[in-house]
């Protein structure tokens, strides 16, 4: 019984502790919220809600506006997402199903660690192979045989929209290559034999018996990867030019939101630039926001109907 | 990230199974195999690079000063990335009493730090404007050295240097001339073989003290950027080109983009190799390609014209431009480059004690003297001695509690 005494008053204070720690990293994520919130008032007070859709960002004539930063995130993830989600899914698929096993394990580990790599490295990469590869070959090649869809019109430098997108590509292929390998591998023996014992090849038992089965983590890890890209600032810095007007063209300058802030928050051009660049934060934190929870009511979705048809 | 959340998604909810814990157990034995590999080749690249000398300190520590203060204490600064390199140089040199951090994140924060009073000295290429000052009363500014922004350019098998002027320059970087091969520029290369390709303008990104030294010639020399652009630490919003961070970032995108063309301090143009330095025409028709000499020489001229004085304590350095020097021999894009403090110390800094104050009036009275043996060897100017004096009186004025400084070093003029 004193036994049990002397056990008890270490689990209360543990409880207590436990609780005002979870409740203070939901306060900080609220602070932060409400300190955006209030310090881009000046912003909004100035501009209303054309600050959204206004293409001019002139510190110098005091004019924002955030159209081409949003454009820029937009663009810049979703150009990284295209170029990394069969390169995540192939190199997954493989490592799961093709390779010897002996080579499964290293090849894992591997992609992994491109995760461990600092973005100012990667941007250094992109500064000094990448950009200039771009500008020498990629560039020209893409102008001259696809200039007529318009997408790559333009002076090219190496730098750019199309730059940035390729080094956030292979940021984020060690994010959704992990998880969609982990999914993959977790697909019951059971369900892989059945598809090869009906004469599937390996191809049909991947697209048949182990993709479907294991969407949920392939979606999961793109959500991730795309988190990744929206949020990511130093690499995407070095390379993507820093225009502060739309893109006109991939291959042409542009600017993400996070490029903005840290390039621009310490410009010393008075309180309405700060103001401006705060606001901008804040779209950038419902970007991300909404990213999130598509990505929940997707998942959620695919949990509900792949139940009966999969399980 | 944001988005962590997501990662945990198990499996849908099914048979555990009996082959997974086998498989775990080898994918980890396997991943450490090559966690290990990489450390064995990462020690055995940073062994061999160590054998080679890759590490070598070249700098050379200073003999202490034989006065000695109370105690030591780390100095932070923030601020210009013209002066970084010179200010990187004098952090390893200042005597071991005091540690000197300084991060070079541009002219505009550098300001924006010493508003604030988060660190102890800024550096800044620009003076500070009259709405800063009334932002952040009390800052005085002292010169610290000076220097010259060159244009710097990437044209392929073109030894001799190429002739600038500061309208041609405008039109480059406001778009208006846009090939290499452009008579204005031929007309200032006779005999130069200009290549007909299309010129990429590199630029500064956020607030840079570089940008504003450069618009404020380009300002000067070309009526029309003057009107329409005028001079600013940020750069013109909707002008063509690519911008970059900092001096350093700048030099390295010309240095690896074909046909671009820049602006950077003269230290970072000769420390760049793969890049040409532009000669720029001064006011008596010469072209100059920037030294160290025909920088000094522009301070000479302009400071030994007749009623020229410097601003006195705490009084605004805006006006202040060397500028278009019009000597035969002058560089026309030469600027001073500033160190911010404030005047009354202990009314900035309630945290500091009498020591704090010592040691920060010993290092800028170092900076100034002792320090500027460096200057030249690192491409700016050293500091002519109708500067120093005026730094000396800025200095002195500075006071702890409403007293003034004890000083420990010497305060002669430099060399």
């Amino acid at each position: 019984m004193s036994q049990r005494r002397v056990a008890r008053w270490p689990d209360q204070v543990f409880f207590v502790i436990v609780i005002l720690v979870a409740f203070l990293v939901i306060a900080l994520a609220f602070a932060i919220v409400a300190i955006l919130l209030y310090n881009s008032q000046q912003s909004f007070r100035v501009f209303g809600w054309a600050f959204l859709w206004s293409t001019t960002w002139d510190p110098n004539k005091q004019i924002y506006g955030a159209l081409p930063f949003v454009v820029g995130t937009l663009l810049t993830s979703t150009i990284a997402l295209l170029i990394a989600l069969p390169l995540s899914l192939g190199s997954a698929i493989f490592i799961t199903t093709v390779a010897p096993r002996w080579l499964r394990a290293p090849l894992g580990t591997a992609i992994e660690l491109l995760a461990a790599i600092p973005s100012v490295i990667y941007g250094f990469w992109g500064i000094w192979v990448v950009h200039v590869y771009m500008d020498t070959t990629v560039d020209p090649a893409l102008q001259k045989y696809l200039g007529w869809t318009g997408a790559f019109s333009g002076t090219y430098t190496g730098f750019g929209v199309l730059t940035a997108s390729i080094i956030l590509a292979v940021m984020i292929v060690p994010t959704i290559s992990a998880i969609s390998r982990d999914t993959l591998a977790a697909v019951p023996a059971a369900q892989k034999e059945a598809a090869l014992s009906l004469g599937a090849t390996n191809w049909e038992m991947t697209r048949v018996a182990m993709i479907p089965y294991s969407r949920l983590g392939i979606v999961g890890g793109i959500i991730l990867g795309l988190g990744r890209a929206i949020g990511e600032t130093m690499a995407v810095l070095m390379v993507i030019g820093s225009s502060d007007r739309l893109p006109t063209s991939l291959l042409g300058n542009g600017s993400t939101i996070s490029t903005l802030i840290a390039s621009e928050l310490l410009s010393n051009n008075g309180p309405l630039q700060i103001s401006a660049i705060l606001e901008c934060g804040l779209v950038l934190l419902l970007i991300s926001l909404s990213v999130n929870v598509v990505a929940r009511l997707l998942v959620w979705r695919i949990t509900k109907s792949a139940g009966g048809a999969v399980a | 990230m944001s988005s962590s959340g997501t990662i945990t998604s198990p499996p849908p909810a099914g048979a555990p199974m009996a082959e997974a814990p086998m498989q775990r157990q080898k994918r980890g034995r396997g991943g450490l195999i090559a966690v290990v590999a990489i450390v064995v080749i990462i020690i055995i690249v940073l062994g061999a690079g160590y054998g080679l000398g890759w590490f070598k300190s070249s700098t050379t520590k200073s003999t202490p000063s034989a006065c000695t203060l109370p105690s030591a204490i780390t100095l932070k600064g923030e601020g210009s990335t013209l002066v970084a390199p010179l200010m990187d140089q004098w952090a390893t040199s200042y005597w071991t009493g005091s540690a000197i951090t300084y991060d070079s994140a541009g002219s505009s924060a550098g300001i924006q730090a010493v508003s604030t009073k988060v660190v102890d000295f800024g550096a800044s290429d620009a003076p500070l404007t009259s709405a800063q000052r009334t932002a952040a009363p009390g800052i005085v500014m002292v010169p610290e050295s000076a220097g010259g922004v060159v244009p710097i350019y990437n044209v392929a098998n073109l030894k001799a240097a190429l002739n600038f002027n500061g309208t041609v320059l405008a039109q480059i970087f406001d778009g208006t001339i846009t090939n290499w091969n452009n008579t204005a520029l031929q007309t200032l290369n006779p005999g130069v073989v200009l290549p007909v390709q299309t010129i990429l303008p590199i630029y500064r990104s956020g607030g840079s003290g570089t940008t504003f030294i450069f618009t404020s010639f380009l300002s000067l020399d070309n009526h029309y950027w003057n009107t329409t652009y005028n001079k600013n630490t940020t750069w013109p919003s909707g002008l063509p080109g690519t911008a970059e961070s900092g001096n350093g970032g700048v030099a390295t995108a010309v240095a690896t983009t074909p046909w671009a063309i820049g602006y950077v301090d003269l230290n970072y143009a000769q420390g760049t190799s793969g890049i040409g330095i532009g000669s720029v025409e001064n006011p008596s028709g010469k072209f100059i390609h920037a030294t160290v000499a025909d920088t000094a020489s522009a301070l000479a001229t302009i400071s030994s014209a007749s009623g020229f004085s410097l601003p006195a304590a705490g009084a605004s350095w805006y006006n202040v431009s060397f500028l278009n020097s019009p000597g035969a021999t002058d560089y026309p894009i030469t600027s001073l480059t500033y160190l911010l403090v404030y005047q009354n110390l202990s009314a900035a800094y309630p945290a500091y004690a009498l020591n704090n104050a010592e040691n920060l009036v010993d290092f800028l009275h170092w900076v100034i003297t002792t320090g500027q043996t460096w200057s030249a060897l690192l491409y700016y100017v050293p500091l002519p001695a109708f500067i120093v004096n005026d730094d000396n009186a800025t200095v002195n004025s500075m006071t702890f509690n409403g007293a003034a400084i004890p000083v420990c070093v010497p305060t002669g003029g430099a060399s």
